[in-house]
């Protein structure tokens, strides 16, 4: 645990100051656009509260990753779940008509069923039919692109608008918010306490662990890896497709074309950043949420693009996935030389 | 000829290699290789042989000592590198392309060229048809490896070196693949071969072949040297002491049983696998409770498959199986599992999950099928249990381990297989089924495993246990049958049966006409 911790902040400042050489090395200032950076990320209430309501798409489609890949399935159709998940929940707040306190949770209960079909979707053709869900998801991710396209452009199109977006949303469905705090955040914590909890305490969450590290072990033992898988599949769907649906009752209160942007991609990057562990996906969900929001703040007040917050999170994942098992390795030559040390006497 | 007027060849000094974390597989080893030697290298399961074999060729580095080759301190960087400088190693599986011809397999990496880097084929047949009538291997150099036979295959390998001009050839259990009548005939070919000057490093852990074979004979006990003797002034019970540092006790030290009702019972078990080929004929035991049945057999004879069709890995086309009178053939495994303990012959693999927490590894199987380690109706583990439950194997199986929640990979292999031993001989199953239960482990391991397995019948469970291990078997077990070729060809009651007679039902399946 210590030195996982000291892994990934080791890693990230290393990261930092590689970026720091490049920006130096192309002719800008490291230290104010670091110092921008942190300031239009955490420097200010607003700032802040922006910054936690980006980070939950972040870290509840990395959540989604991080439980499938620590439990066996490649579950990569975040994409795909997300978006199914944010036209449901769009679909219920387009056509429902109910208090918010009905409202709200029925919306997120959808979402969670959107991206929990999908990805049962892909869960069963693997039972059934024996196809591969690292290619399925995949696939499955191409076709929730294009039908929530044409959703949005025919059925769901907004008549008044001029490219393709639904109306808005039943504003009994937009998620409160306070200044500029907005409550997607406790949503979200409320869900990575349930994934925490089920994945740590509860008798299917220790058969997912164990089926994740040594499937063959947990079938002799009894598991049932076939209920495990699809039980999996469709928990991390309704993590992915939660994400989706607060994306759009948390902001723009209706689907537009491009609402997934990449978060889903980033959540997947984030689960291998954080080698599928539950608290430290929630942690580097942060960060990499303080560098996209401070990003805009960078090129603002700096020449640096905004786009170069994507190199230093490729490096950060390049630092600390190949630090952490190159630390491994280290610790196993340290250890060894100690020992045959010993052994020589 | 007297070996000590040999000039020495190869010298390894002070030699120690650590598997990561603290697996010392080799402590100061010091030996050396005379030119024009044969010379064994002999030792139980993990005495170190293959890795101070291997550490020679640079197939591993080491973590401390000193190699001279020729009287010269040498460091070779890799396997290439020794082969360069002569040194070759036939591994103990077959590493050749089944669909290329002889020489392919044997000119590959080293082909002769013509201009523009084609290949001259003609003069590579020419080449290795030369090597072949050098060393009188008869073989035809156009027949495809797949065609022939695993002794022709294993000849193969060694023209390979040959062919390389290698001069060391260092073999890993070369008869381990060989039927009993193909061993005398390579014995005869290292023979040619160390009377043309090659020097042969030969493992094995068969008394037999080495006294036969060998003209000197190092002894590895546990990673240290024990030390190095010649053949003609060794005997093997010498040896097998050396090995195992004390007379091996070829004893019994079973009681007399009292089996009770048959527990489990195999009926016309056949299974045939993918590709047609029938692995289990007609299978018909039973094990009684209170009674240990051994399973005898070379290594590839139907035991992986008759386990796999007890855990429900696989399904016999006909047949079934039961255990207390319930047919289990088609039951899903948790429903076998209620009824059998089942320790696997790879710990890796099978039987635990290396990351995961001791404790966590511990409460497998149990955590279906007992309560305690529930609550909230079965959907939340009880941890509480966990740890108690841990301390009490802890105790009773004096595993010698750090906190529960330390990875289970942190544990020695003894300790690793104490945890799975009281993980399984703790579930209340009243059939134990065991699979190279003492694979790996030392000897104080084996002999605490052996008193726990005696232990399990005294409580009346019926045991299955299947080894590789004749000694292991007639130490325990009550009762033996042997796997020949997909079939149990002896039902012996141990006490009226001898090693020999057995070994030889196992290699030829039928009891000796004469």
């Amino acid at each position: 645990m210590k030195t996982k911790f000291i892994n990934g902040v080791l890693g990230i400042v290393i990261a930092l100051m590689l970026g720091a050489i490049v920006m130096w090395i192309q002719g800008y200032a490291p230290f104010e656009t670091y110092t921008a950076l942190f300031n239009y990320s955490l420097g200010s209430f607003y700032s802040f509260t922006t910054m936690l309501r980006n980070s939950v798409p972040l870290i509840l489609t990395g959540l989604s990753a991080s439980v499938a890949f620590a439990s066996g399935p490649v579950n990569l159709g975040q994409p795909g779940q997300f978006l199914m998940g944010a036209l449901l929940a769009t679909i219920g707040g387009l056509y429902l008509d109910l208090p918010p306190i009905l409202m709200i949770p029925i919306l997120i209960l959808l979402a969670m069923l959107g991206g929990a079909l999908w990805s049962g979707l892909a869960g069963l053709m693997r039972l059934w039919f024996k196809m591969d869900e690292f290619i399925t998801t995949l696939m499955l991710n191409m076709i929730a692109d294009f039908f929530t396209y044409w959703a949005i452009s025919y059925p769901l199109f907004d008549k008044e608008a001029y490219s393709p977006m639904t109306p808005a949303i039943n504003p009994n469905g937009w998620l409160p918010e306070f200044g500029n705090f907005n409550t997607n955040i406790i949503v979200m914590i409320l869900a990575f306490i349930a994934v925490w909890f089920i994945s740590k305490k509860t008798v299917a969450g220790y058969e997912w662990r164990i089926a994740g590290q040594n499937s063959l072990f947990a079938r002799l033992g009894g598991c049932e890896i076939d209920k495990n898988y699809l039980k999996v599949m469709l928990l991390t769907g309704a993590l992915a497709g939660l994400a989706g649906g607060l994306v759009v009752m948390a902001g723009p209160h209706r689907f537009l074309k491009g609402l997934g942007a990449n978060y889903a991609w980033d959540g997947v990057m984030i689960a291998m950043v954080a080698n599928n562990g539950i608290l430290a996906t929630l942690l580097y969900g942060l960060f990499f949420s303080i560098l996209q929001t401070g990003a805009l703040g960078m090129e603002l007040i700096t020449d640096v693009p905004r786009e170069f917050i994507m190199v230093i999170q490729a490096v950060i994942v390049l630092v600390v996935v190949a630090g952490r098992g190159y630390f491994n390795i280290l610790m196993d030559k340290i250890a060894v030389r100690r020992k045959a040390k010993e052994g020589l006497e | 000829m007297d070996n000590n007027d040999k000039p020495v060849l190869i010298d390894m000094q002070h030699v120690v290699k650590v598997f990561p974390p603290d697996v010392v597989a080799l402590n100061d080893v010091s030996v050396d290789f005379r030119q024009g030697e044969i010379h064994a290298i002999v030792g139980e399961n993990g005495a170190g042989k293959s890795t101070l074999m291997k550490i020679l060729y640079a197939m591993e580095n080491m973590n401390a000592g000193e190699i001279f080759y020729n009287a010269k301190p040498v460091h070779f960087q890799s396997t290439g590198d020794a082969i360069a400088n002569g040194i070759g190693m036939v591994h103990q599986e077959i590493l050749l392309i089944p669909e290329y011809s002889i020489w392919e397999n044997v000119v590959l990496g080293l082909e002769p060229t013509r201009g523009f880097g084609k290949l001259d084929e003609k003069k590579a047949i020419a080449d290795v048809l030369e090597k072949i009538d050098e060393f009188g291997f008869h073989l035809d150099p156009l027949a495809l490896v797949k065609d022939i036979s695993v002794a022709a295959q294993q000849k193969v390998e060694i023209l390979k070196l040959l062919y390389r001009n290698v001069s060391v050839l260092i073999m890993d259990e070369p008869t381990a693949v060989l039927t009993p009548q193909e061993i005398p005939q390579l014995f005869d070919e290292l023979r040619r071969l160390r009377d043309n000057g090659h020097t042969i490093l030969f493992i094995s852990h068969h008394l037999d072949e080495v006294l036969d074979l060998s003209d000197r004979i190092t002894v590895l006990q546990k990673g240290k040297m024990i030390g190095t003797v010649t053949s003609k002034s060794t005997s093997k019970k010498e040896l097998a002491r050396m090995m195992v540092g004390r007379e091996v006790i070829f004893s019994s030290i079973r009681k007399p049983c009292q089996h009770g009702d048959t527990v489990f019972e195999a009926r016309n078990i056949c299974y045939r696998d993918e590709d047609k080929v029938e692995r289990l004929k007609d299978i018909n035991f039973t094990v009684s409770s209170g009674e240990i049945v051994g399973i005898a057999g070379v290594e590839g004879n139907g035991q992986f498959e008759l386990v796999n069709t007890i855990m429900g890995l696989i399904t016999p086309q006909s047949g079934s199986i039961f255990v207390q009178g319930k047919d289990i053939t088609e039951e899903p495994i948790l429903e076998r599992r209620k009824l059998l303990s089942y320790v696997s012959q790879d710990r890796k693999t099978m039987g635990s999950s290396a990351s995961a927490p001791i404790s966590e590894n511990m409460i497998m199987t149990h955590h279906k099928l007992e309560k305690r380690f529930q609550k909230w109706n079965g959907l939340v583990l009880n941890f509480h249990e966990v740890t108690k439950f841990a301390e009490e194997i802890r105790k009773r199986f004096s595993v010698n381990m750090g906190a529960p929640g330390a990875p289970f990979q942190s544990l020695s292999g003894g300790n690793q297989q104490k945890v799975i031993l009281g993980r399984e001989l703790s579930l209340s199953s009243p059939f134990v089924l065991l699979d190279q239960p003492t694979r790996g482990l030392d000897v104080g391991s084996i002999e605490y495993v052996h008193e726990q397995i005696l232990g399990m019948r005294d409580q009346q469970r019926a045991i299955l246990m299947l080894s590789s291990d004749l000694d292991e078997l007639f130490r325990i077990a009550d009762r033996l049958l042997v796997l020949y070729r997909g079939k149990i060809v002896a039902d012996l009651i141990t006490g009226k049966t001898t090693i020999n007679e057995i070994g030889y039902l196992m290699l030829e399946g039928t009891i000796h006409e004469n």
